[in-house]
């Protein structure tokens, strides 16, 4: 039996993720704030907020306790928010940091632990094309979403020795509650830039990073996006 | 609540240091004492063989006390004396750890 560890399973790509790998027969362990109503047999839903390290660790040892390993990590949890640099409020450059980074940092730590352990594991971290195209009106989504490349890449360096695999998959936009506050025509503008003007499906984007424990794993360290970056 | 006393935490960094050296081939591990350095120079372990042993143990200890506890915590890092220095100073550390985390 696989054990995937997901967070931010409450909506959006991280359901449609979880709800992905328990149809290929793992079980998931979801992690999100609110409630998840994701009903299998293979699903465990834990009531976490990724930034809490606290509540990271007790959550992970919780996952411990009934599956004994985690195969799997998907860092997907996450939040955005569009704003001119100079008219984001601090708090809001400090929330997506703590979300986007910090929270995949307390999960890889907690998890990597368990995977250098099991001498095995594969971690996947979620990022977005808006870093590579350095997208204006969101820089601060950018910049968190950007250290969370940089956390991917040392992680890949610093744990391929033990066994375990850490990369990172980027996406464009994808109809989700993330992205419902944009302008339709600033969205279509986007794709038409990354090279996929009718857009990406969730069952597109799930796809796409279900490929890292399904067919075609990228090697450690590899940030790769669903986007034609010129 | 089983005790974990500094002579349970050596025995349990021997016992792993000697398994370690095992998967590493480096038997010398399987000797080590209080006194054998963890890290730095004159040590048997790099930063990856540490970082295995901390996870290993956090393992062993829950297992061993039924308490989770973060070796690499932020009084590990700010003590003058770095408890990674030497078998002897990690069993002190992990000592304190666990009475902290059964208290
Ligand atoms: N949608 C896109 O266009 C797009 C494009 C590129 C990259 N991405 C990335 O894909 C990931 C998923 O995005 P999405 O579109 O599915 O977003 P979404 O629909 O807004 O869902 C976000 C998920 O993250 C969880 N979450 C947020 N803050 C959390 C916290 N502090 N602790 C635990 N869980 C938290 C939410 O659950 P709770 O609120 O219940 O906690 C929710 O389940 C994100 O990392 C995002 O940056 C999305």
């Amino acid at each position: 039996m696989r054990i995937a560890l997901v967070t931010g399973t409450s909506r959006g790509l991280g359901r449609a993720l979880a709800e992905s790998l328990l149809g290929d027969g793992w079980t998931v362990h979801g992690f999100a704030r609110g409630p998840q109503a994701l009903a299998h047999p293979a699903f465990r839903a834990h009531a976490v907020d990724v930034g809490d390290e606290a509540a990271v660790q007790a959550a992970v040892a919780a996952v411990l306790e009934t599956s004994g390993r985690v195969d799997l990590l998907v860092n997907n949890a996450g939040a955005a928010s569009m704003n001119s640099l100079l008219l984001t409020p601090a708090k809001k450059a400090e929330m997506l940091m703590r979300v986007n980074y910090l929270g995949a940092f307390h999960c890889l730590q907690a998890v990597g632990k368990a995977m250098v352990r099991q001498r095995a594991g594969t971690i996947v971290n979620l990022t977005s094309v808006a870093v590579p195209l350095a997208l204006s009106g969101e820089a601060a989504y950018v910049a968190s979403k950007a250290a969370v490349e940089a956390l991917t890449k040392v992680a890949a360096n610093e744990l391929q020795p033990h066994g375990v695999r850490v990369v990172a998959v980027g996406l464009g936009p994808v109809d989700t509650d993330l992205t419902r506050a944009v302008g339709r025509d600033q969205l279509a503008a986007l794709n038409v830039r990354i090279g996929r003007p009718s857009g990406t499906t969730l069952a597109e984007a799930v796809g796409f990073v279900a490929e890292e424990w399904g067919g075609a794993p990228s090697s450690t360290g590899t940030v790769r996006y669903l986007a034609r970056l010129g | 609540m089983s005790v974990f006393n500094r002579e349970a935490a050596v025995r349990l960094i021997l016992l792993r240091l000697a398994r370690l050296g095992a998967e590493l081939g480096k038997p010398a591990l399987a000797q080590a004492d209080e006194q054998t350095r963890l890290f730095g120079e004159a040590s048997h372990l790099d930063s990856i063989g540490l970082v295995t042993l901390m996870s290993d143990l956090e393992e062993d200890i829950h297992r061993a006390c039924g308490v989770r506890i973060v070796i690499a915590d932020e009084r590990a890092m700010s003590r003058l004396t770095s408890p990674f220095r030497r078998v002897g100073l990690l069993a002190d550390h992990l000592v304190e750890l666990v009475a902290a985390a059964q208290a």
